[in-house]
């Protein structure tokens, strides 16, 4: 079993938004990858943004420049 | 106790077949010897013995022609029965036979099953076996988003094997990046010998 550390989750509050991310993040080699969204964490859908927690600005200023708004940005053990 | 089985001329999976019905022959440790004329059944007759927990060596005797010697031991054949299938005692095999999971839109399928890979990662213990066949063989291959998870799994324990039929079919031969390549044969063993088959 893989061993937990400490990453930054960004959710979203639909599946559709969630791929978005993915598309845009990929388009732009942004850092990060979808993975569902960690059980720790209470989100309206089951997919979302994983990243390093020093990847927080780089995505929030992405994000807006798309106007693609996140549900929650959270840090948590994944 | 010694005995002789001739699979000369024999196609595949016959070899195998008359290996398997050989040792249960066996009442006590003895040396079977099985000849065939081709180093895909020397590889499958061994593979067989190994499964079995039997040791087992092999030698070219002449332009096609090899011997596997194998040390049957009654015991250990006991054993692996008592793991075979239906006891649900036995491997657990996650079969990808699609880069998609579930049916209808293919673009939520494939992040559907990159999570699912992802969270096999978080599974305790992880599976034994993944076998990846048809569009399951993009996993494993260059430009797969889920190569870091199945290299994690590898690492963890768990065997990836895809189909070398499938890969050479989608023209991803040379391209892939975690696990072997098996045959129809492998594949057809491995979930045959399952304990539990999950297919996402």
């Amino acid at each position: 079993m893989r061993r937990k550390t400490l990453h930054l989750v960004i959710t979203f509050n639909t599946t559709t938004e969630a791929m978005a991310m993915e598309d845009l993040c990929k388009s732009r080699h942004a850092p990060g990858r979808m993975i569902p969204v960690p059980q720790s964490i209470s989100a309206g859908c089951g997919l979302c943004w994983c990243a390093q927690p020093d990847d927080r600005e780089t995505l929030q200023a992405l994000m807006q420049e798309a106007g693609l708004e996140p549900e929650n940005i959270t840090e948590c053990m994944v | 106790m010694k005995k002789t089985i001739n699979c000369m001329g024999m196609a595949c999976p016959l070899p195998v077949v008359n290996a398997k019905k050989a040792f249960e022959e066996f009442t006590e440790t003895g040396t079977l010897i099985v000849q065939v004329d081709n180093e895909t059944a020397v590889n499958n007759v061994s593979k067989l013995a190994a499964r079995y927990g039997f040791a087992a060596s092999s030698r070219q005797t002449g332009d096609k022609a090899y011997e596997i010697e194998i040390e049957v031991t009654p015991e250990k054949a006991q054993q692996q029965e008592q793991a075979a299938p239906g006891c649900g005692g036995g491997p657990l095999v996650v079969v990808l036979s699609s880069n998609v999971m579930g049916t209808g839109d293919d673009k939520l399928g494939k992040a559907l099953m990159k999570s699912y890979i992802f969270a096999l990662t978080n599974v305790d213990p992880v599976p034994d076996t993944i076998l990846c066949y048809n569009g399951g063989a993009f996993l494993t291959t260059e430009g797969s988003d889920s190569l870091e998870d199945l290299q994690n799994l590898e690492a963890a324990g768990t065997k990836i094997i895809t189909c070398g039929t499938c890969l050479n079919f989608y023209g991803l031969t040379d391209k892939v990046k975690v696990g072997t390549v098996g045959n129809m044969y492998d594949i057809a063993d491995i979930l045959s010998h399952a304990g539990r088959i999950v297919r996402p």
